[in-house]
């Protein structure tokens, strides 16, 4: 065979592609957003069932579930805007926006998210805090303190009850606004009718759920590593607790998605083959292995064995460490799959193209993880600024010691 | 606090919120285009911001006003399609001023742009390997681009059937020589476009080897064709320049 004939068969694509699909347009940053957020949807909703819900095993991670929200939420449009090339033309959808565009009134959801969910109950949860800190602190931080408390220092009785009735009230109204928020990234991929991967009405559900499950993980995960870091005892019956609601949520996550491919299966429409080609070709390593086994079925049988097995706790704490680590990789694999998978076979439903991660340029692998790690720095300055822990003195002297 | 009283953190979250929306609102003033809506759900002025570019492109009868001979020849080959200014490039300003020269191909970095091997190009589009064919010769050495005929009469059907050759090089078929399925008119190889090749139309093309009744060598699959088929032909199912990459 002639050799140059040999390099253009070896090329990254195979069967017929338009030329305008050699190309990924959507790369690792528009993977990294939808997980991000996914992270916030999911710690808001294990704060809310602490709040709403009354779940008292749970107030250990409550307050840490709403900072780590905010970080993440903070952090998430930054890969979107990364990827824009132009972060000033993200305002205009503001200014000027078109009801018909998803997009444009998704700017709108996420201000609401942000300003009138979470800001204002970390706000109204940390007032009592606020005004103590910023009578107690001297130098700059108590002027930030102060600033922080916007002028609202009434301490009575009455002024904390409002606080109390407010933040619920306004958890209440977090639990549909993170569904909002989240059920929207879904909404984006499932609304686009011209691909078949990414066109299910399912879609804003399992992101939903998968987004219930990392999140909730990530809290996890979070709170076990802080509790590590400043040498205090992991509180077993909050983690136990949550351990418990995360099988739940990995249960319905799973079957989901499980009825989502066995939908797909049976409809059978004229895209099942090359998407069969895609998953056993190309998605096989991040679909099969990572999402499915190691990301979904191995966390979802650690968790089972570690919560209802009968282990010391120490071991259940490594379970429960190792399955929310697992969990990570499973869903940062679906959205992988999604974004990434979706662009993979040709719109021809005749060819599949290949995706090589870059290690430099902005949609390459180190910015990639910039913006992973920036989160859990914005995160550290939050905890800093507004320790979660700050009833747990008070509690502790509380319980006497055995 | 007393009873009856707006909270006051409820009274300085209205006042934020309010200078929050007003802040909102007063930029969005500020920053909304003047023209923006006049028209449709853009910037008005954008429209007198395009006109305002110079114009680069002179168009097609402008060339042809002067050089109505090339024009002509062009005309009547193959690359009919194709404008002046896609390979020379923006010629206003050289109708405005003989003097000012467009730029013309003359080596081997015009063509391929649109010639080199790419599977995805429609079938019978003429592609060459540029690494392999002629290298470092310019194209005009043989083609002349306003009339582009290939020197010589194509006598290999991979010419023009590139990627169909490159599959089925690699497949089971790689033997099978295109005219065995095809019939090949000879006018086909001078004008494809007017003198179309004859496909298979029934089974028996793929059962003349295939067929049970048939004697070809052991390896070749064998199948009854008329209960193996039914009422579907064969490259419903099998695509013959692939046979092993479908079921």
């Amino acid at each position: 065979m002639e050799p140059t004939l040999v390099l253009a068969l070896l090329e990254p694509f195979n069967g017929y592609i338009y030329p305008n699909e050699y190309f990924l347009q959507w790369e690792l940053l528009i993977v990294l957003y939808p997980y991000l957020t996914g992270l916030v949807a999911g710690a808001f909703i294990l704060a809310s069932l602490e709040r709403v819900f009354h779940v008292k095993a749970l107030l250990p991670v409550y307050r840490l579930a709403l900072l780590s929200a905010l970080a993440f939420l903070i952090a998430a449009p930054l890969p979107l805007m990364a990827h824009l090339g132009h972060p000033e033309r993200a305002l205009e959808m503001l200014v000027t926006p078109h009801t018909a565009s998803a997009m444009a009134m998704f700017g709108f959801v996420y201000a609401w998210y942000l300003l009138v969910v979470l800001l204002l109950e970390i706000w109204f949860d940390y007032r009592a805090d606020i005004v103590n800190l910023s009578n107690s602190k001297t130098g700059l931080m108590k002027y930030v303190y102060k600033i922080l408390t916007l002028g609202a220092t009434d301490l009575s009785p009455e002024a904390l009850q409002f606080d109390e009735k407010a933040g619920r009230l306004i958890t209440i109204i977090g639990i549909p606004s993170a569904f909002m928020l989240h059920g929207y990234v879904g909404f984006i991929f499932g609304s686009i009718k011209a691909n078949p991967w990414w066109s299910s009405v399912l879609m804003p559900i399992v992101f939903l759920f998968s987004a219930i499950v990392s999140g909730m993980a990530a809290v996890l995960l979070i709170y076990m590593v802080a509790s590590w870091a400043r040498w205090k005892p992991i509180d077993m019956a909050c983690v136990n607790k949550l351990a418990e609601f995360l099988l739940y949520a990995m249960l319905v996550d799973f079957t989901l998605e499980i009825l989502d491919f066995i939908h797909r299966l049976y409809e059978s429409e004229e895209s099942i083959h090359i998407l069969s080609q895609l998953i056993s070709d190309r998605l096989f390593i991040s679909l099969i292995i990572s999402q499915v086994l190691i990301g979904g079925l191995l966390p979802l049988f650690g968790i089972l064995v570690g919560r209802y097995g009968k282990f010391p706790d120490e071991m259940r704490k490594m379970f429960y460490f190792l399955v929310g680590i697992l969990i990570q990789v499973g869903i940062f694999s679906m959205r992988w799959n999604v974004v990434i998978g979706g662009q993979m076979f040709s719109k021809s439903l005749r060819g599949l193209t290949t995706y090589k991660v870059h290690l430099m340029g902005i949609e390459g692998l180190l910015v990639s993880i910039g913006f992973l790690i920036l989160p859990l720095a914005v995160l550290f300055v939050l905890l800093r600024l507004l320790p979660p822990w700050l009833n747990e003195k008070s509690e502790e002297k509380a319980i006497p010691v055995a | 606090m007393s009873k009856g009283k707006v909270p006051h953190q409820l009274m300085v979250l209205s006042v934020i919120a309010v200078a929050v929306i007003a802040g909102f609102f007063v930029m969005r003033a500020y920053l909304t285009p003047k023209s923006f809506g006049k028209y449709g759900h853009y910037r008005a002025d954008a429209i007198d911001d395009v006109r305002n570019l110079p114009v680069s492109y002179a168009g097609v009868n402008v060339c042809a006003s002067c050089h109505e001979e090339v024009f002509q020849k062009k005309a009547k080959g193959f690359h009919r399609g194709v404008t002046c200014e896609v390979c020379h490039g923006p010629a206003a300003a050289h109708a405005e001023d003989n003097s000012i020269k467009p730029e013309a191909p003359r080596q081997r970095g015009g063509c391929p742009l649109c010639h080199n091997y790419n599977p995805a190009r429609p079938t019978g589009f003429p592609q060459i390997i540029t690494a392999e064919h002629n290298p470092g010769k310019p194209c005009m050495t043989c083609h002349n681009p306003h009339d582009p005929v290939p020197p010589t009469t194509p006598e290999d059907c991979g010419v023009c059937h590139r990627s169909i050759a490159a599959q089925k090089l690699v497949s089971k078929h790689s033997s099978v020589e295109c005219t065995t399925c095809h019939q090949v008119p000879k006018q086909h190889f001078v004008n494809p476009r007017l003198n179309r090749v004859g496909k298979p139309t029934n089974n028996e093309a793929c059962g003349n080897c295939h067929g049970s009744d048939v004697k070809t060598q052991p390896q070749v699959p064998k199948v009854e064709t008329a209960k193996h088929a039914g009422r579907y032909l064969c490259w419903e199912c099998h695509y013959p320049h692939s046979p092993e990459n479908t079921p």
